[in-house]
């Protein structure tokens, strides 16, 4: 199995403050891997500084993306090798319209005559974006703005997709709602790294997974183990 | 006589709605004013006058030739000094008061490098005058209404049909997700700050045959510029435009058939009100801090 996505020693800080204090985590071609943690563990800062959406003059360590190292490129440009993510907050252009959001989300591709039927691919996996597609993005509710930066994220045709807290500020059936088109997603053959808050469903959903706590990965282990890891349960399932 | 006063008051909106497109580009692309804008009109006139009187080219040819080298000074512009003081994370006034430091700098080598002295154009077209509903019009007044009109639905187009015009804007709204869909916002507010550069500098060719050459022709029209940016909505690509065109008609009318002497304060009285009655302006851009 190839190793799409590897950190090694990876650490973060922000001026003399480390917030990631040399992490070591893979994602291979085909899996679904969570990275579960608290408010504040550096999940986020982890995340982006995968996408190259962080001040490089933080990073210490490597990030290697599809046998190439990436830790010191542009965001704009890992984008461009197909690794796309849909950030925390979804971050959605707000007076675009959703076809024009998903037509940015195409921006990297060369293949023209495609994004058509990719876009009414995303319609399907999510009719209500059909419905608002000559609509401002602003104008969605919380939860169609979470489909909509998914489905902008997807029209790139990534190799490994990113989430950030997909889960956010979102009523559970909207939730479960997103994760089934996760899950969807994920059995179309997209590669898949998600952080989620909500980890009962994290990790019912993910094949493997990592815990994350001030900056450290305190656990790595199939979501089974973790599942049944007393330590987790207490800390973050709520048993 | 009143269809006259109705084209000049055209021809000086027009290019007032060229300034303050620039103006709400800028604004979108990266929440300054530019106060440098009017005298990049000032230097068009100048490249404008150099190009086409001195060296003898086509006119077209030096209104293009001008347009690309505003676009490439408005892209330094934005590279070398907006940027490099925005990523020192400056208060936005400190870059404000950058773009004051860029005009007077540039205001005071366009005199250095042409003189002080009025220069004028030679007439553009063979005919000087066009009847339009049995009234004489200037030719240059015209092809300035025209070319504005032109520019302005080419640049509505750019901006709103085109990838490269979407990308833009999407980076105006959110350059870190912009970033991750595989844009490089700096190079878009870069290009945006080109285009509100060219779009002055092709103002100040157009206006140069009917205005002449001097060296504070672009402040006052920068000024009017921002006015009429506001009036429209800051901001408002098709609020500018209005902004400019209704603000060029009200001082003209005002000179016209009141006082020539008062026009700015009629101009800029209107203005007050208008901020107090409607701070969203025409097109209600977000104006108000809540
Ligand atoms: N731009 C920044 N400048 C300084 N410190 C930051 C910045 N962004 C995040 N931090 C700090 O880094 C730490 C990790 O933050 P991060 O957002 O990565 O956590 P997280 O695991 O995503 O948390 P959450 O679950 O709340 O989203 C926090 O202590 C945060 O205060
Ligand atoms: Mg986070």
């Amino acid at each position: 199995m190839k190793r799409l996505l590897e950190l090694k020693g990876f650490c973060y800080s922000y001026g003399n403050i480390q917030v990631v204090k040399g992490i070591d985590l893979y994602v291979d071609e085909g899996e679904i891997v969570t990275l579960i943690g608290s408010n504040g563990a550096g999940k986020t800062t982890t995340m982006q500084s995968i996408s190259g959406l962080n001040p490089v003059s933080g990073v210490k360590g490597e990030i290697w993306f599809d046998g190439e190292r990436i830790d010191h490129l542009k965001g704009n440009l890992i984008a461009a090798k197909g690794l796309c993510q849909v950030l925390e907050g979804r971050h959605i252009f707000s007076q675009l319209t959703v076809e024009e959001n998903l037509m940015i989300g195409a921006y990297t591709r060369k293949d023209k005559k495609e994004i058509q039927k990719d876009i009414d691919g995303m319609y399907k996996l999510f009719p209500r974006l059909e419905e608002r597609k000559k609509q401002d993005g602003g104008t969605l509710s919380g939860g169609e703005q979470q489909m909509l930066a998914i489905a902008r994220a997807l029209v790139a045709k990534p190799k490994l997709l990113l989430l950030d807290e997909p889960s956010l500020g979102l009523a559970p059936i909207i939730v479960e709602e997103i994760f089934r088109a996760i899950v969807k997603i994920r059995e179309q053959g997209t590669t898949i790294l998600f952080v989620e808050q909500n980890s009962n469903i994290a990790l019912a959903t993910a094949e493997r997974g990592y815990v994350m706590q001030t900056g450290e990965i305190i656990m790595a282990d199939s979501c089974e183990n973790l599942r049944n890891n007393d330590e987790v349960k207490k800390a973050y399932l709520g048993e | 006589m009143l269809f006259q006063v109705i084209v000049s008051g055209f021809v000086i909106g027009c290019v007032y709605g060229l300034i303050a497109l620039g103006y709400s580009l800028i604004y979108k692309a990266s929440g300054l004013m530019n106060f440098a804008q009017g005298d990049v009109l000032t230097l068009g006139c100048f490249l404008g006058y150099t190009f086409y009187t001195l060296l003898g080219l086509p006119y077209w040819l030096s209104l293009i030739i001008t347009a690309a080298i505003a676009f490439f000074f408005g892209m330094g512009e934005e590279r070398f000094i907006i940027r490099k003081l925005q990523n020192k994370n400056v208060l936005t006034v400190y870059v404000v008061l950058a773009t004051i430091s860029i005009q007077y700098i540039l205001q005071n080598s366009i005199q250095a490098i042409w003189g002080p002295n009025m220069l004028s154009y030679p007439r553009v077209f063979p005919w000087n005058n066009v009847t339009i509903f049995g009234v004489n019009i200037q030719t240059e007044s015209v092809f300035c209404i025209i070319m504005s009109f032109i520019l302005m639905m080419l640049l509505q187009v750019f901006m709103n049909h085109t990838k490269f015009g979407t990308a833009m804007r999407a980076s105006a709204l959110d350059a870190k997700a912009a970033k991750a869909c595989g844009i490089n916002p700096s190079f878009a507010t870069g290009v945006t700050w080109g285009i509100a550069a060219a779009l002055a500098a092709t103002a100040g060719i157009l206006l140069g045959p009917i205005y002449g050459v001097f060296i504070m022709l672009g402040q006052t029209i920068g000024r009017k510029g921002f006015a009429a940016a506001i009036m429209g909505g800051y901001g408002n690509v098709i609020g500018a435009i209005v902004g400019g065109v209704l603000l060029g008609l009200i001082e003209t009318m005002s000179a016209a058939y009141w006082s020539s002497t008062y026009k700015d304060m009629i101009a800029y009285g209107l203005l007050l009100i208008f901020l107090y009655v409607k701070p969203t302006g025409i097109f209600n851009e977000k104006a108000l801090n809540r």
